[in-house]
């Protein structure tokens, strides 16, 4: 099976070439086009009720479809918005997805929701958190540009900006720097990330082109 | 005894390709090692490693070789008491400083997330009473001629539920009363103008600018003239006071009142209207309410009218509220009347000696006037 990105990165979609017996474990809606020989089934995203709270929490859909191939076939597959993807290969190791990255997984990868918590949700990241572990790709999609770094000491990010981490960073949420100049040059409240381990940022916020949009309103 | 050697971890190392993969780890004698799921090993002596804790969950323990080109990780939570044990202590003041360290950032962290909580609750509360206040002080720089405006279109615009009754005596009557309270009132360019509406529901009400409806069912249940001029007191105060408009900044934000200081007058005219059509028309806050009654008792006094006359109409609302719940309309909008009546004669107390006058009017004739139209 081999797999490409397409006119990245504003309008990023993945091409996935499927040889026969090959599957594909995508997001509800993420398929753009498809060989006719494919077969399509619809499953829970890990059962019932984890599919429910992925719904409910992780931004993400109840249901995930299997794409499998009988014969050599072609699978294209999108996001809702406008932005780059990216492809990871787990070997035996976990990533952490924000609400709504996920795309697509290789079937050895195993899909879950986890608790971020209240700092999370302080800093706009989301209470809950796709976490994706185990063998294979997994593909996954941003707001704008992903650009990604090796954190080794601590690193500032500003909030709505993270895609996707390793369990192995630290993330606290702190302001850009004292109480007045966080207020008034609108970063706010940032997260500083501790490494070792490796982030993925987006280009754009989600929250920053809805704030641009609410003061154009009117 | 920690005799546990084999933990689900991973490493770090830039000969693996993407720089990390999953590892079992193994604890021996002298150090610790990883080993991937293609087989490769990787060690750091354990004289040599350099720990660190922290990770998403800040339990994850980290081994770096000297040159830190080397990182082995474990998450297990027994892995740190079996890293220690194995170490034969000479890891164990590394691990404990890191738990020092680690939880004095837990501490701040905490302080941090507690901060920011209360500085979110101050912030609604204060931007709720700042939209109050803005509210208040924008409708204080907006000319008069808005209120009247708002009060035309919306009274021109509104069913009020009955036809107006133009009965001389009547209309003459209510004049009376107006034209004794209106010398008095906050606001002294207000023109006040005032429509009779035949219904039996015992309702008045005030719209913006001085556009006063009384309805005849509330003209038939007063027993004294004084009466209904303590309710119109009541409701031309919700006039002099701008409660209209204060209401109509309140409910469109401070994005309204600004457009009001900036000139955009027409949208708000027709917004404001709207909002008036489509809520109760007395539905005025708890606030406002309070503030009405006193000044609208300060207007009964100004005017020589006694002031308690209000409060008896309160009671007469009270002793009918179990005969006529549904036709009470003015009480049903204007909540709490045995703390008001309280309120209104504690409010007496403090006002300076007055000789009250009683109005010149044939109340019994007026009451028959509306009869007798009811009737036709």
């Amino acid at each position: 099976m081999e797999s490409e990105i397409r006119n990245r990165p504003a309008f990023a979609n993945i091409r996935i070439t499927l040889d026969p017996g090959d599957e594909v474990v995508a997001e509800a809606d993420a398929m753009a086009s498809m060989s006719a020989s494919i077969t399509m089934t619809t499953r829970w995203s890990g059962g019932v009720l984890r599919g429910i709270a992925k719904r409910i929490f992780g931004g993400e859909s109840m249901f995930v479809n299997v794409f499998k191939a009988e014969e050599q076939s072609e699978l294209v597959l999108t996001q809702p918005f406008p932005g780059d993807m990216e492809c990871i290969d787990l070997k035996g190791t976990t990533m952490y997805l924000q609400p709504g990255a996920f795309i697509a997984c290789d079937p050895g990868v195993k899909l879950g929701l986890g608790w971020a918590g209240i700092k999370m949700g302080i800093a706009r990241e989301g209470l809950f958190r796709l976490k994706v572990s185990g063998e294979g790709r997994v593909w996954f999609g941003a707001y704008g540009g992903i650009f990604t770094r090796e954190i080794e000491e601590e690193y500032i990010v500003d909030s709505g900006h993270l895609v996707a981490y390793e369990p192995s960073i630290g993330v606290r949420i702190g302001m850009a720097g004292g109480v007045i100049s966080s207020l008034m040059s609108g970063e706010g409240l940032v997260t500083r990330v501790t490494g070792p381990g490796r982030i993925y940022m987006q280009s754009r916020s989600f929250g920053g082109l809805a704030a641009w949009t609410n003061a154009h309103l009117y | 005894m920690h005799d546990e050697t084999f933990f689900t971890g991973g490493v770090f190392h830039e000969s693996i390709e993407g720089g990390r993969s999953g590892a079992q780890i193994e604890l021996g004698h002298d150090r610790v090692q990883a080993v991937t799921g293609d087989g490769e090993r990787f060690f750091v002596q354990y004289s040599e490693c350099q720990v660190d804790i922290g990770g998403y969950n800040d339990r994850m323990v980290f081994c770096r070789n000297e040159d830190r080109s080397l990182t082995i990780f474990c998450e297990d939570r027994k892995y740190p008491a079996a890293l220690a044990y194995a170490a034969g202590g000479l890891l164990d003041e590394q691990l404990q400083e890191r738990r020092q360290k680690l939880k004095s950032q837990n501490r701040r962290g905490h302080g941090m997330v507690l901060g920011v909580l209360v500085g979110a609750v101050v912030l609604i509360v204060g931007a709720y009473y700042g939209i109050q206040a803005a509210g208040v002080a924008a409708v204080k720089a907006v000319p008069v001629s808005v209120d009247e405006q708002i009060g035309q279109y919306s009274y021109e615009s509104m069913d009020p539920g009955g036809a107006e009754l133009h009965d001389e005596v009547v209309v003459a009557a209510i004049h009376e009363m107006v034209d004794r309270l209106a010398p008095h009132a906050a606001l002294p360019d207000l023109k006040f103008e005032v429509h009779i509406i035949q219904a039996s529901q015992i309702n008045a009400f005030c719209l913006p600018g001085g556009v006063i409806v009384v309805y005849t069912g509330l003209i038939e249940a007063a027993e004294q003239p004084e009466q209904v001029a303590g309710v119109l007191a009541h409701e031309m105060a919700h006039a002099t006071q701008r409660h209209g408009l204060q209401r109509i900044s309140q409910s469109l934000g401070i994005a309204a009142a600004a457009n009001l200081l900036i000139g955009d007058v027409e949208g708000i005219l027709v917004l404001g209207s709207e909002l008036f059509q489509l809520a109760s028309i007395n539905s005025y806050s708890r606030g406002q309410e309070g503030d009405a009654d006193a000044e609208g008792v300060r207007m009964m006094h100004a005017a020589a009218l006694d002031p308690l006359s209000m409060a008896q109409f309160f009671e007469i609302m009270k002793e009918q509220a179990g005969n006529l719940p549904a036709q009470l309309t003015w009480i049903s909008t204007h909540p709490d009347h045995d703390a008001r009546i309280i309120s209104i004669r504690e409010q007496m107390g403090t006002l300076p000696p007055q000789d009250y006058q009683t109005l010149d009017l044939d109340w019994e004739d007026v009451q028959s006037r509306i009869e007798k139209k009811a009737d036709e």
